[in-house]
């Protein structure tokens, strides 16, 4: 047997355990886990991020506008001192800066203009007949809105509408977990899959 | 101590439940989703030597459902000499997405640099992808194996989104977002996504959009996958056992709900 099946085995095992009581062997694979995944990604952006964005470029290939970055950088690290932790507000202006300047156009449009415009749809096809799901979508979109409206108390034609927006919310949240479940279990089966083949064998 | 020994009761009647039904080979009958279909139908249509990015942003603890859905991708899109290039926006999902995706070429003979590459991780995913939109080249200087990405031969004359057919973003959280809000919505990419079953709602409203073309979602998304390529695998294989857990599950909340509306009744009855 594959030494790599038999440690991932035992270590499903160790940490399926937990359904029985937390225990000395469930924390040992967790720890394990834990470091392992830590220990990866070290490796992996300081390699993909210092060596080969900064390091190679800068002093290998001599791009010297790299090091506005890298003094940038640096100064993240005046945090530790409260003497100059002031002049780590640069690097984090810099960073809020461009981030909310890719970012907004973005949203607005990916998350705003663009749902905005597919729920103006119309509601009736070109034979004139109804587009039931487009008005599913118009109803629970107003009603789920409506809840959401905090300037007037729920109450009188509001409170009405509010009320279908919780039903539309409870069965969104439904379908959510529904989906999240279905989601746990495929985790729960691909293990069970990993256990009963490549681990002990018993199914080919 | 009741309560926890009803616990060890469900999850070891649901473990026993799982392992029978896994290893019963009873073969349920998968009617694809509309959603399935597109994406096959856009693969199938989609000329040889296309080239597609597959981006495997996911980590390994989600592999179990992942893995089916970008196995069956893959092995379709090498199947109509689609080219691919490979990719990661999840530290984790390099190493991973290396693997299937060499375990897939070399299932069809397929030649490294030529039918498909694999261009590693890449940190700042936004900034990455809006940069492959200007160059991937610069963006991806080397390959995930050290070669310069010049030097490849399938990157003749690809450098930037017009040269890509579709991004596949196999994902299990928001990450194919950004592929759709960034890529999409700037360079007019179209953008299928792979997905974990627990983030399909949150996909939807794009879906509703336009602004995401198609997803596969879960186990069962694998599975419909499977059935239109032909060859069934890890999605079908599993479907039976989850089909079983569901039930199992359903009927819990059914004697859950009558144990609690009894014992409801009762404490009224007292009172």
């Amino acid at each position: 047997m594959e030494i790599g099946a038999i440690i991932a085995g035992l270590l499903t095992l160790a940490i399926y355990s937990f359904l029985y009581k937390d225990n000395p062997v469930y924390k040992a694979a967790e720890s394990l886990l834990i470091g392992l995944s830590i220990g990866y990604a070290l490796v992996i952006f300081w390699q993909s991020t210092i060596v080969d964005l900064l390091v190679k470029p800068l002093f290998g290939e001599g791009k010297l506008i790299l090091a506005m970055p890298f003094v940038l950088g640096l100064l993240m690290f005046s945090r530790f001192s409260q003497k100059t932790s002031w002049l780590s507000r640069i690097p984090i202006a810099f960073m809020i800066g461009a981030g909310a300047g890719v970012s907004i156009p973005a949203m607005l449009y990916a998350r705003t203009l663009k749902q905005v415009s597919a729920s103006v749809a119309p509601l009736f096809n070109e034979s004139g007949a109804l587009n039931l799901s487009e008005m599913v979508i118009v109803i629970g979109l107003i009603s789920t809105l409506s809840y959401f409206y905090f300037s007037r108390k729920n109450e009188g034609a509001i409170g009405k509408v509010a009320k279908v927006g919780t039903y539309f919310l409870m069965i969104f949240f439904g379908a959510t977990f529904g989906y999240t479940v279905m989601s746990r279990l495929s985790t729960l089966i691909g293990r069970v899959e990993f256990l009963l083949t490549d681990f002990l064998h018993v199914i080919k | 101590m009741r309560s926890q020994k009803t616990r060890w009761l469900i999850y070891g009647l649901l473990f026993i439940a799982i392992i029978i039904s896994y290893s019963i080979t009873i073969q349920l009958k998968v009617t694809p989703s509309p959603f399935v279909k597109k994406t096959f139908e856009y693969m199938e249509h989609l000329p040889p030597q296309s080239v597609i990015i597959i981006s495997f942003d996911h980590e390994a603890s989600s592999l179990p459902e992942i893995k089916p859905i970008a196995q069956i991708m893959l092995r379709h899109v090498f199947r109509q000499n689609i080219r691919v290039i490979g990719m990661s926006l999840f530290a984790e999902g390099t190493a991973i997405g290396y693997d299937m995706l060499t375990k897939a070429a070399r299932e069809f003979g397929k030649t490294y640099g030529e039918d498909y590459l694999f261009l590693g991780f890449k940190p700042q995913y936004i900034s990455a992808i809006l940069g492959m939109g200007e160059s991937i080249r610069r963006i991806f200087p080397e390959d995930y194996l050290g070669n310069r990405v010049d030097s490849i031969p399938l990157m003749k004359n690809i450098d930037n989104y017009n040269s890509i057919a579709m991004v596949i973003s196999i994902a299990d959280g928001d990450r194919a977002v950004q592929w759709i809000e960034y890529a999409g919505a700037r360079y007019d990419q179209k953008v299928i996504a792979g997905l974990t079953a627990a983030m399909i709602t949150t996909y939807d409203p794009y879906l509703n959009s336009g602004q995401l073309y198609s997803l596969v979602g879960g186990l069962r998304g694998a599975a419909e996958y499977e059935s239109l390529y032909g060859k069934l695998g890890g999605g079908n294989r599993g479907l039976l056992a989850q089909s079983v857990a569901h039930f199992f599950i359903i009927i819990l909340i059914i004697v859950g709900n009558i144990i609690y509306f009894k014992n409801r009744m009762q404490s009224k009855g007292m009172k």
